[in-house]
């Protein structure tokens, strides 16, 4: 009500006149992709290859009989148990062979409904056992394959066999409840709103064996997983506690796996990375960031810096978790997803206000930035670029300042030959805030040296022809308002200007 | 329009007359195309005409006029008609490509050019069939088809390469690489193997050689956003056939021209460009491929010539290993002793020789190898390809590399000592390699900044560069010559003062060379020397240390104007300019002749301005030395109005526009020199000033405006008295300016000077019309620029003519209007005001407003007493708000459409920062203590509650400390 505080004028003058959405979560600014997919994520679906299976509910294994599809088509209708049974496994068999598993000729052939019959047949668990498998491998197939599974009314009954007495059971239905959740939004949500998650949350207990509390764990992160929309509230808010408990855990798979899910969770909106910080998670994520696990770092790391996307408050607590004393080493680790990843987590935390930004100094974090950005792979320079590009927008003029002074200058100079127009005009951006801090504390002497000696003038001066006129334009402003030596102003270069603005095409704003 | 045989000939008859000569036939038929191309079917007639007509002439220019008229009118503009009916779009659409490909390639070009532009605005979208169309063709097996087809795919990708990452743009990108992609790598593999079937047929390669080209552009468009999953997937196709392509040579396809690249040495480069982009961007996919291209590309280096043709494939391919070589995982490529040496000697050594084009350069074109050598302009040179590659190698290899050029520079500068005037390019290669080995960083101020501590570079100073230059004859050797000033010039932060002073005689004498660019190093080393700093921000060079040479600097300087190729160089200007400015009144004896030869240049130069540069020192130089003189002997003003006053006439009656701003400006410094009243002829001046047409040229507006502000500094009194009748054009002249979004700050800066300095009572029947002017620009449109200059006057008004004044102008414009601009404008907006006088006046105008206008005490404005308190204490404690509404970004450009020339402003005819509220107040912090003090005197009780109930607790605490600081309380 009162006229606006002190506080919040400051914020007001933070972006400068530059949408503040802008900056942060950049990660979703593109969505349409012309790379390949990732090739370090969590695997979607998985089909359950087995060769030997020494359980004693398979004792029969060895006995079993080679058949071809047809015979398996009139085996599975057969009233006796029996060949039944023999059938679904020699199916069961097919499908889990390691090369060219026939899932497409099953599909068509009709056996689901059939498999999905066995599930319920209480009285056989050997053939509840080898129909959920061969539906588990069915299911990790392609999304039609995995649709016919759902369509074909796997869910209910294999969420039923969640209660099973008999351990192999339930296993193999949480494995093939794991594969149908994976394939994307829709059928997590059938698998959900079967009332999936309490009973799969049942099974977990201190003697639950630990490759079963490797597949629960796995199923859950897929139930977590996926986007338009993300899983519901009350989903959420069921796992998390198991999750945070499994959190805990010795087992790496359990904790990549876990690690993943919290990922998935922290990828939605606000509301849901209050709920996973709430559960006081943050600590223990900050220590699984020094695991020497590559699939225990990879998701922890992404988990945190969703965290740090979400509002200042959030960013605080990972703050005072201690994420700035991880996140120097990460930025020098072997492998560039991951310094990747540790810049684009500080970027989000140089989006933030500037006790924030006065953290990254005092932590000590612009020395490996700086690094990355003058000698790391481009994809990674490129996120160190965003960290300073944000410390600029919001940054004091001391911190600005500060920045300047500890080597900013060189790399960012060295980058304006990037083939990327986007990038260089950020740099150019970059470059002018900090020629405008420099110009109030009366240092603008300064600065230009420092601009000028890597040969910065010399390439803005040639980015002032650049072919996209918004390089050429900031390109330009800097130029006439810092390094022109007399006022005489470039008549040509001025109207080569207009006329780019007047061609059909382009327009400036 | 009809598609007639009638319209085909009278637009054949047209188009032949836009091609006379004669201006009296050609502008009609120009004219009467242009009326008649919004008819439909006109252009279906030119394309029919450029497919048909029997006259190739008309063919082509059918074609021409085709092409631009689809530049012209094919986009559709919002809230604009439609130029161009539906119907001919759909047909253009549906013919042009298949037009383009069977036309000979002097239409094929302009075609090519016209689907581009279309395609700018249709493709993809309202163009589906472009890119099937396109692809089809690459099966047809005929080249010349195929290589228009590349053409205009390149045409219509390139931009790929410049523009912003977007969905939009991203989502094009991924349908041309469905569609486009995999043809293209066909298309790649089979022209390949053709060159192959092929390799004695020159006529052949030579056209499978241009496809290649263009594929290879196209490959650089495509891959340029991001690397796609088709061309990763593909990597090994693609780069073991550029691999192939970089190492191949083939007789036929070499070329005899030397100056004119050949085929294999475009597509080579394009290659080079290539795999730097993939070393650049895409390293983790390509690094397996890398350490072949660096071998293949050193080859390259290896085996090109030192013609002039191969330049761009040489200073592309030293661009490459220059990139690589410094990025920490690629060192081990380069680390070897053997690799380093081969290196220096075979690639970096040959290329930095001065090759006989650049000794053409040196003698016939000295201005551009001047702008070379000196200003960095040489992006493209082989010179600075491997100078760059000498600072990345230095980066890991800083020992070994300077060891190994060490050895060189010895054994060149033995060959130079045993026949130095055979020799004396290999003392130029020595000078050049150590120089690019010793400098680090650099700057066009201080020259080198960070040097290589391997190098000693006062030694070779010493021993290699100062015996030379204190040979006898100045016009030997030019070429070394030059090399030793430039020497000086960018070592002269490490060379120790002692030896820079001994040189400052030599470069004295080096001005009377003949040779343009040596006397030009000359001065332009003096000047540098000149502008160097010392210790306390002092020059380096005093005075008195150049003292003993005045004379001869002085005559040197003015006499290398005389040398040929030299009456307009900048470089000899801009050294006498700083020659005043470093001596001072060491030149006050020689004024007289220096003011008679600059006045001549003036005159002689005023004929024809070209050089701005030159001219802008020279204009520089003037007023230094009317600075100067009248420091010392204010009186002397009259002896420069006398040397310049005819000239000034002269320029003015001619209208010299380039000059005319000039002019002024130094008119503006004369008048402020004088001390007493304004001299007459400068009144006889006066209402020539206020002639519109004098205003119309953007470039006059400050000049004009600053000349205008010294006169009513200086006469005010005379003007209330003597020319009272032209207040009304000296307000016009401010009301013409605020009309514009671009120098209404002039506008105030007049009015404000018109405020401060007119006796009130010749001003008091403008005063209501004057706020009411700015209330409509108010109105119509309101910048931040506007707000800042309109809140600067308002509190100027209100210092000069009282608080009370100010409230009442307002109200008498409009009942309520005062509490509107203060809610509305004052509030709100005053922390946007920047500049420490500008804060000032309004700081102390807002005082006023608080402690001395009755209405805000009691009347129903009371209510923003505080609010306006609490805003005044923000402009002293909070940034400044730089903040500017996102749709005014861009206004200084829209706003200036008819962009004359810019305002050139003269460095040393400054105005000095005016306060006019200087002696009044000091701190304004204190101002405002001790004003708020006085009030509370004057209505005890009041204040105090006022600031306790609704001043936010921070403000408070600062205004307690001014309070405190000014040793007063609120009663």
């Amino acid at each position: 009500m009162s006229s606006e505080a002190p506080e919040d004028r400051m914020r007001k003058f933070k972006y400068r006149g530059k949408d503040a959405s802008m900056i942060r979560q950049h990660r979703i600014a593109v969505n349409v992709q012309l790379r390949k997919a990732k090739k370090d994520e969590q695997v979607l679906k998985r089909r359950n290859i087995t060769n030997l299976c020494s359980h004693s509910a398979s004792g029969e294994e060895t006995k079993g009989v080679k058949l071809t599809l047809e015979e398996i088509i009139s085996g599975v209708n057969a009233s006796d148990p029996i060949i039944c049974f023999q059938a679904t496994q020699a199916a069961r068999k097919m499908l889990s062979r390691e090369k060219n598993p026939p899932l497409k000729r099953v599909v068509e052939a009709g056996l689901i409904p059939k498999l999905v019959e066995f599930l319920t047949s209480s009285l056989h668990p050997c053939l509840q056992f080898e129909a959920a498998w061969a539906l588990t491998n069915i299911a990790s197939g392609t999304s039609d394959q995995t649709r016919a599974v759902v369509e074909g009314g796997a869910v209910k009954p294999l969420v039923e066999l969640l209660s099973s007495p008999n351990l192999i059971v339930c296993e193999q239905a949480v494995w093939a409840l794991g594969n149908i959740a994976g394939d994307g939004a829709e059928f997590r949500d059938s698998v959900i709103s079967s009332n999936a998650i309490p009973h799969l949350l049942a099974l977990i207990s201190s003697t639950t064996p630990i490759t079963f509390l490797r597949n629960i764990t796995w199923t859950l992160s897929n139930l977590c997983r996926n986007k338009n929309p993300y899983p519901c509230k009350k989903a959420v808010e069921q796992m998390l506690p198991v999750l945070s408990q499994l959190l805990q855990h010795q087992d790496n798979e359990v904790l990549s796996d876990t690690c993943w899910a919290l990922s998935y969770l922290t990828e939605s909106c606000i509301e849901r990375i209050g709920q996973v910080v709430d559960m006081g998670v943050l600590p223990r994520l900050v220590q699984l960031m020094t695991s020497s696990e590559l699939n225990i770092l990879t998701p922890s790391l992404r988990t945190v810096g969703n965290i740090v996307t979400g509002s200042d408050h959030q960013t605080q607590l990972a703050i005072e978790a201690g994420i700035l004393s991880v996140l120097p080493q990460l930025l020098l680790y072997p492998k560039s997803s991951i310094q990747k990843e540790a810049a684009w987590t500080l970027s989000n935390v140089a989006a933030g206000p500037q006790q924030h930004i006065q953290q990254l100094i005092d932590c000590n974090v612009l020395p490996p930035v700086l690094a990355l950005l003058k000698n790391g792979e481009f994809k990674a320079q490129k996120e160190a670029l965003w960290v300073v590009a944000n410390f600029t927008n919001g940054g004091t003029v001391r911190q600005l300042i500060h920045l300047a002074y500890s080597g900013v200058l060189e790399p960012l100079v060295n980058l304006l030959t990037i083939p990327d127009a986007k990038f260089v005009v950020i740099i150019l951006d970059i470059i002018s805030f900090l020629l405008q801090a420099a110009e109030k504390l009366s240092k603008k002497e300064c600065l230009c040296l420092l601009i000028e000696e890597p040969g910065g003038v010399d390439r803005i001066k040639i980015l002032q022809f650049h072919e996209n006129p918004h390089v050429a334009l900031t390109a330009m402003n800097i130029i006439e308002k810092y390094f022109s030596e007399n006022r005489v102003f470039g008549d040509e270069l001025y109207k080569r200007l207009l006329s780019f603005l007047q061609e059909p095409g382009i327009m400036i704003r | 329009m009809e598609l007639s045989d009638a319209n085909l000939q009278t637009l054949t008859e047209y188009l032949k007359k836009t091609l006379d000569p004669d201006p009296a036939i050609r502008r009609p038929a120009e004219k009467f195309l242009e009326s008649v191309e919004g008819n439909q079917n006109y252009p279906l007639l030119l394309l029919t005409l450029l497919e048909k007509s029997q006259d190739n002439v008309i063919k082509v220019c059918a074609s021409v006029t085709f092409k631009n008229y689809i530049k012209r009118n094919w986009r559709i503009v919002e809230d604009e008609p439609n130029k161009i009916c539906e119907a001919d779009r759909v047909a253009i659409k549906a013919n042009i490509v298949h037009l383009m490909l069977s036309s000979p390639e002097q239409i094929q070009k302009q075609l090519s050019d016209a689907i581009s532009i279309i395609g700018r605005e249709d493709f993809p979208q309202k163009w589906p069939d472009l890119l099937t169309e396109m692809v089809n063709r690459f099966q047809s097996g005929d080249f010349h088809v195929i290589n228009g087809v590349l053409r205009t795919a390149h045409s219509l990708f390139k931009r790929y390469r410049h523009e912003f990452k977007s969905n939009e743009l991203w989502t094009e990108i991924k349908l041309v690489l469905d569609a486009f992609a995999l043809p293209l790598t066909n298309l790649f593999k089979a022209t390949i193997e053709l060159c192959s079937t092929h390799a004695n047929d020159a006529s052949a390669l030579r056209i499978l050689f241009s496809s290649l080209i263009l594929i290879s552009k196209l490959f650089y468009s495509l891959n340029f956003q991001d690397l796609p999953e088709f061309f990763e997937d593909n990597m090994e196709t693609w780069m073991n056939n550029f691999h192939t392509l970089l190492t191949l040579d083939n007789k036929l396809l070499q070329t005899d021209d030397e100056e004119e690249a050949g085929l294999l040495e475009l597509l080579k480069s394009q290659i080079c460009d290539n795999a730097a982009l993939y070393a650049q961007k895409y390293d983790e996919e390509f690094q397996r491929y890398l350490p072949r291209f660096v071998r293949a590309i050193w080859n390259l280096l290896i085996t090109t010539g030192q013609e002039v043709k191969y330049d761009l494939l040489v200073s592309n391919a030293i661009q490459f290993l220059a990139s690589v070589c410094e990025r920490p995982h690629y060192k081990n490529l380069f680390e070897d002793q053997n690799t380093l040496t081969s290196i220096c000697e075979k690639v970096i050594v040959p290329n930095m020789e001065f090759r006989a084009a650049d000794e053409e350069a040196f003698e016939d074109n000295s201005e551009e190898y001047i702008r070379r050598d000196l200003e960095g302009s040489d992006i493209d040179t082989r010179r600075r390809a491997a100078c760059d590659l000498v600072r990345g190698l230095c980066k890991f290899f800083e020992g070994p590399v300077t060891g190994i050029f060490s050895g060189y520079v010895n054994s060149m500068l033995q060959e130079y000592a045993k026949n130095p005037s055979v020799n004396w390019k290999h003392k130029d290669a020595a000078i050049y390699l150590v120089t690019s080995l010793a400098s680090k960083a650099q700057t066009q101020k201080h020259g080198i900044t960070q040097a290589n501590e391997l190098v000693n570079l006062t030694e070779f100073f010493v021993n290699h560069i100062l015996p030379d230059l204190k040979s006898a004859n100045v016009n030997e050797f030019p070429v070394l010559k030059a090399d030793g000033i430039k020497y000086i010039m960018i070592f002269r932060n490490q060379v120790p003062k002692e030896q820079l002073l001994v040189s400052v005689p030599l470069l004295i004498n080096y001005l009377q060379a003949e040779s343009i660019v040596v006397h030009t190093y000359a001065a332009h080393a003096l000047e540098r020397l000149f502008t160097m700093k010392g210790p306390n921000h002092a020059t380096l060079f005093t005075a008195a240390e150049i003292a003993p040479f005045v004379e001869i600097l002085l005559t040197n300087l003015f006499k290398a104007l005389t040398l040929p190729g030299s009456s307009e160089n900048e470089y000899i200007m801009k050294a006498i300019m700083r020659s005043f400015s470093l001596l001072q009144e060491a030149i006050i004896p020689y004024i007289p002749t220096l003011i008679t030869q600059l006045t001549q240049k003036l005159l002689a130069v005023s004929k024809n301005p070209s050089k701005p540069h030159f001219n802008h020192y020279m204009f520089e130089a003037i007023c230094l030395s009317i600075r100067i003189t009248c420091k010392a002997n204010p009186a002397a003003v009259v002896n420069f109005e006398e040397a310049l006053f005819l000239v000034f006439t002269e320029i003015l009656q001619n209208d010299v526009q380039e000059f005319i701003p000039y002019v002024f400006q130094v008119m503006s410094l004369l008048l402020e020199t004088h001390k007493n009243d304004i001299p007459s002829s400068y009144m006889a001046l006066f209402p020539h000033l206020l002639q519109p047409v004098l205003w119309e040229r953007t470039g006059n507006i400050p000049a004009l405006v600053r000349l205008l502000q010294a006169f009513l500094e200086r006469g005010s009194n005379t003007i209330a008295s003597a020319a009272a009748d032209k207040i009304p054009g000296l307000l016009g002249v401010f009301q013409k300016l605020i009309a514009s979004k671009a120098n209404d700050h002039q506008g105030f800066y007049l009015l404000n000077s018109i405020i401060e300095h007119m006796p009130p009572e010749s001003v008091d029947q403008y005063r209501k019309q004057i706020f009411i002017l700015l209330f409509q620009r108010l109105q119509n449109s309101k910048t931040t620029k506007f707000i800042k200059s309109f809140l600067v006057f308002i509190n100027l008004y209100c210092i000069k003519y009282g608080a009370l004044a100010l409230q009442e102008i307002f109200d008498g414009i409009q009942p309520k209007m005062f509490g509107m601009v203060l809610e509305k404008i004052i509030i709100p907006e005053i922390q946007k005001v920047s500049g420490n006088v500008e804060k000032k006046i309004c700081a102390v105008g807002i005082t006023k407003l608080l402690t001395e206008c009755p209405p805000m005490m009691d009347t129903e404005y009371t209510k923003l007493w505080t609010p306006l308190l609490q805003s005044l204490i923000g402009l002293f404690e909070l940034p400044e708000d730089d903040s500017i509404p996102d749709e005014e970004h861009f206004i200084d450009i829209e706003d200036t459409p008819g962009y004359q020339t810019a305002f050139s402003q003269l460095a040393f005819a400054g105005k000095k920062e005016h306060d006019p509220v200087g002696q009044m107040v000091t701190n304004p912090k204190i101002h405002l203590a001790q004003s708020l003090h006085k009030l509370s005197t004057a209505c005890p009780g009041r204040v105090p509650s006022m600031v306790s109930t609704s001043l936010n607790a921070e403000a408070l605490q600062y205004l307690q400390g001014y309070l405190q600081a000014a040793s007063v309380t609120l009663l």
